[in-house]
């Protein structure tokens, strides 16, 4: 990539593609955002948006002490207490007697009823002249380090996927002193967290975090489960205790990913266009590279993008009392930009008409804002949490101190995939593929094929698939564990294996396929050898990659329940490790070479050579996660 | 009504959206995002209500001066209490794992002074907080009762406890309205979408030969568009049903769906012919349809409200009003629209 020519393609996007912002558009955005502008004021003085008004239907006399709780909470519609119940009211409420319909709705209007009463009652008693009888307890609570040594309380084989459910009983365990959450931590069994375990209990409590001064409360994740104050109290009267929730964090956060979308779809409007009418042909023949296409009309919309990322920062920080610098959250945002940027690119390069790419810009914003949202929703609870950046924005907020690792688990995975995006678009922008509308599967192996060259660039392409891989792994295993409940355990325990299986193999034998394809590799039995030899190595290493981090305690066992074949765990002695790190590289070699020998003879032949392929890992790994289990 | 020509118009954008596989594109997205609300309802649930996650039994430790009426509380909001003679003997156990938190009482100028102590960082704590906290609220209601002679106004006593569950309102008010108004979001951006292909590749100049208006393409093309949104929210509300949550009052509700695709689809038409690029009327379209959906605050009866009233049977005759309103207005606004496509001029483009 050459600087200036990136630079002047940037200066010719903004300026000068199909006539950038009109006078027409600038006008019509102008007067909608004019519009909006003032009616902001008027929604805001009705109170905003209450969308359970009048939700749940309350028959209840105006004499009834519960007349006044009713009145006051927008949620109830008051009726008559005649009317009939179930049909036309929910509750019916006579002196202080209350009966619900029998119906789901009914029990959960009482539900909502109690908890209105109880809001009802502290707001007539702040009225109070006698505050010591309308609050007669005050209440403190502290948050404190439990240092457990390893004991009967410390859940079996606590659960990666589990993360949410679990049920508690075993222990929070801070394991301060150790580092080392001893017993049935296992990545193999982390993916199949069997429920008994404790759900929050995430990565061996990382006593790397202990050092880093995190403001001084106990070092662990928990001391940021303060909500907004900071601070490591909460007191006041009992209905004031909140549960750790950093709920005013996430809409902040929230706001960030919000300018994304608009920015997509500007993005994907003008990169689909260059393939309208042979626009971009143009370009193509210029003596400037591919790359300095890409580069060029991506980046007024990273900056773009940025800039509002910015402001949104500075804002944030300027309201918000106790935030940080903002400098961790720009820095996390930079992968979420560029994820979204790339998946979008990608699509475009797929996208066959406007259709489609509308139909592929609503899947990437969901998607993608999925990812980054609900991750963070459990900042305060579990280190998993990490898998998302924005999980580093909520803290900044919150003014907790990050430390460096952290933020490179969760912000250095997206950068990987953004770049496979990025890669994969690439190997479509070539005339054959921009302007012709080419089936879906050719596309991607077009896409495979644009960095292959000569035999080991397919071992780079299988290290670079490697974040599709570790997301295709915890997508199937989170799809298929809720499934897979009610079934004996070697059943669902080999449905697991048998879908992470499939995912690896065709993550190792697809790039070589396409290289085949392609005509780059002869189609003799001693080139798909070797071919399919260092597709096994380069799945290989990106995966031993992964588990090396692991050893050195980096990784959120999220990763670590997604490389099932990794035989060793957390707490293993690092010889021993070793020992078994070697193991599958034979197995990936083998498997890798059997689909590349199978895929010579055509698309029959690589359909069989898979199976094999399949088939043999599937047995390896089944064997060895009866014996290590 | 529809003569062959629009017809024939919206059969071929219904048969290229399926022939591109987008509708399965479609429903794929519509099903991520149900699994995904779903998801989002048990996480953020758990979260905000952790005692809806069923979890073991607590224990918590109890010392100092009023742990009788701790005790009592404790009782009434099914939390195990331990008793321990000093508050360090509380904070041993706690620290061993025995007890799960620990209540500290004592008398501070006729108050009750309660320091509860919980785990640090973890699902635990935030379940602990809730107990903690329902067994405070619970103290506090005993101590109101008996202190009553010193209060002008009685605290109105509590209902009985319902087996309600916590996700049934999030449900309607949230997840239904998510489901039935995002398919009207997508038809309209497609509608942007089909207009603005037309215009930029150039094949909207080849109708001038073929027999047919511009007012017969633009009601060919939201006819195909119009149709789709309430077909997917019909999917939607049977996929509900089949997944256990009931939902009233259908044919309202399909009416509502149709009336919002309307009133979208004809702003994506606009959009996109006035001003016949993809880039600027697509995101003229994100941002006024979002806007539009803000401003509908303004109303006495929110469009999600009313989705989320009708769907659970509690709708009022202002959300009938609502409905039959918004159909009004997007009949009215698509008869405007047809009209201004009558004095356009494909060669303008």
């Amino acid at each position: 990539m050459r600087p200036r020519k990136v630079l002047r393609i940037g200066r010719w996007e903004v300026t000068k593609n199909a006539g950038g912002i009109d006078r027409k558009t600038a006008a019509v955005v102008a007067a909608a955002l004019l519009v909006l502008g003032a009616a902001v004021p008027l929604v805001l003085a009705q109170g905003g948006v209450t969308l359970d008004e009048g939700f749940y239907r309350v028959g209840v006399e105006e004499e009834s002490p519960l007349y006044p709780v009713v009145e006051s909470d927008p949620t109830f519609a008051v009726r008559d207490s005649d009317a009939e119940l179930g049909s036309e009211i929910d509750l019916r409420i006579v002196g202080s007697q209350v009966v619900a319909s029998d119906s789901q709705k009914g029990a959960s209007a009482l539900s909502e009823l109690r908890s209105s009463v109880d809001s009802y009652n502290d707001r007539v008693m702040a009225d109070e002249p006698n505050q010591t009888a309308a609050f007669p307890v005050t209440v403190t609570v502290t948050y404190a380090e439990r240092n457990l040594t390893i004991g009967p309380a410390d859940g079996t084989g606590d659960g990666g996927t589990d993360g949410t459910t679990g049920d508690g009983t075993g222990d929070g365990g801070t394991d301060g002193t150790t580092g080392d959450n001893g017993t049935g931590d296992g990545g193999t069994d982390g993916t199949t967290g069997d429920g008994t375990g404790d759900g929050g209990d995430g990565t061996g409590d990382r006593d790397t975090d202990g050092t880093t001064g995190d403001s001084g409360a106990g070092g662990d994740v928990g001391s940021i489960a303060r909500g907004l104050t900071g601070s490591d109290e909460m007191s006041g009267t009992p209905s004031e205790i909140s549960p750790p929730f950093p709920f005013q964090s996430l809409i902040l956060a929230f706001l960030f990913i919000i300018p994304l979308n608009f920015v997509i779809q500007a993005y994907g409007s003008t990169m689909l266009s260059e393939r309208l009418n042979r626009r971009g042909e143009l370009m193509l023949v210029t003596p400037v590279s591919r790359w300095d296409i890409i580069a060029g009309k991506t980046l007024p919309y990273f900056l773009g993008a940025m800039a509002f990322e910015g402001a949104i920062a500075g804002a944030v920080i300027a309201l918000e009392p106790g935030s940080g610098s903002g400098a961790y959250a720009m820095l996390a945002v930079v992968p979420l930009v560029l994820l979204f940027l790339s998946a979008t690119f990608l699509g475009a390069m797929f996208a066959r008409s406007f259709k489609e790419l509308t139909f592929v810009t609503v899947t990437i914003t969901v998607g993608l804002t999925a990812y980054a949202f609900v991750p963070a929703i459990f900042t305060d609870v579990t280190p998993i949490a990490l898998v998302s950046p924005l999980t580093v924005v909520v803290r900044d907020i919150q003014g907790v101190a990050i430390a460096p690792l952290e933020a490179a688990i969760s912000t250095l995975p997206p950068l990987f995939t953004a770049t496979l995006f990025f890669v994969l678009g690439a190997g479509l922008y070539r005339e054959e593929d921009m302007f012709t509308q080419r089936s879906i599967p050719l596309k991607v192996l077009d896409s495979l094929a644009g960095r292959i060259r000569r035999r080991r660039s397919v071992a780079l392409m299988v290290v670079l698939l490697m974040p599709l891989v570790v997301l295709a792994e915890l997508v199937a295993v989170a799809a298929i564990y809720p499934i897979s409940l009610g079934l004996p355990r070697p059943l669902w325990l080999g449905l697991i294996l048998l879908a992470i299986v499939t995912i690896e193999e065709l993550a190792k034998s697809l790039p070589a396929y396409a290289g085949f394809v392609h005509s780059r590799y002869d189609r003799t039995v001693r080139s798909a050898l070797v071919v399919g030899a260092l597709a096994g190595l380069g799945f290989f290493v990106a995966e031993k990659g992964l588990l090396v981090v692991q050893l050195l305690g980096g990784l959120p066992e999220v990763q670590q329940a997604a490389v099932v074949s990794a035989g060793p765990t957390a707490g293993i002695d690092p010889l021993v490790g070793l020992g078994l790190l070697l193991a599958p590289l034979a197995l990936h070699v083998v498997t890798a070479a059997t689909s590349a020998v199978g895929m010579r003879s055509g698309r029959q032949g690589y359909a069989i050579g898979l199976t094999a392929a399949i088939a043999i890992h599937f047995a390896y790994n089944y064997a060895v996660v009866m014996l290590v289990v | 009504m529809f003569d062959d020509v629009r017809v024939a118009i919206a059969r071929r954008d219904i048969a290229s959206l399926s022939r591109e596989r987008t509708i399965v594109l479609a429903l794929a997205i519509q099903v991520f995002i149900a699994a995904f609300s779903s998801f989002l309802v048990v996480g953020l649930t758990s979260m905000y209500d952790p005692g809806s996650v069923e979890s073991g039994e607590l224990t918590f430790g109890v010392s100092g001066e009023t742990r009788d009426e701790l005790e009592r509380a404790a009782g009434s909001a099914g939390v195990e209490t331990e008793h321990y003679p000093t508050r360090e003997a509380a904070m041993d156990a706690f620290r061993r794992g025995e007890v799960v938190g620990v209540f500290h009482a004592e008398s501070v100028d006729r108050r009750i002074s309660v320091t509860a102590t919980v785990p640090d960082g973890s699902v635990q704590s935030t379940l602990a907080v809730v107990k903690a906290r329902d067994v405070l609220e619970s103290l506090e209601r005993d101590e109101r009762t008996r202190r009553a002679a010193h209060l002008q106004t009685r605290p109105v006593s509590l209902p009985p406890e319902g087996d309600g569950s916590s996700y049934f309102g999030f449900t309607y008010t949230v997840l239904v309205p998510l489901l039935l108004f995002l398919p009207p979001f997508i038809s309209g951006s497609v509608t942007v979408d089909v207009l603005t292909e037309e215009i930029e590749r150039g094949t909207l100049e080849l109708l001038q030969v073929a027999p047919v208006t511009m007012a017969d393409v633009f009601d060919g093309k939201a006819l195909g568009m119009a149709i789709l949104a309430p077909a997917q929210a019909l999917l939607w509300i049977a996929l509900l049903v089949v997944n256990g949550i009931t939902v009233a009052n259908v044919v309202p509700l399909l009416a509502l769906v149709s009336a919002v695709t309307l009133l979208v689809v004809v702003l994506g038409a606009v959009l996109g012919l006035l001003l016949g690029q993809r880039r600027q009327a697509q995101l003229l379209y994100s941002i006024v349809a979002l806007g539009l959906f803000g401003v509908a605050a303004l109303l006495p009866e929110h469009p999600a409200t009313v989705a989320a009233k009708l769907a659970v049977g509690s709708e009022t005759t202002v959300s009938t009003t609502t409905v039959l309103a918004l159909s009004v207005l997007a009949v009215v606004s698509y008869a405007g629209t047809r009209r201004y496509v009558r004095t356009i001029d494909p060669e303008r483009y």
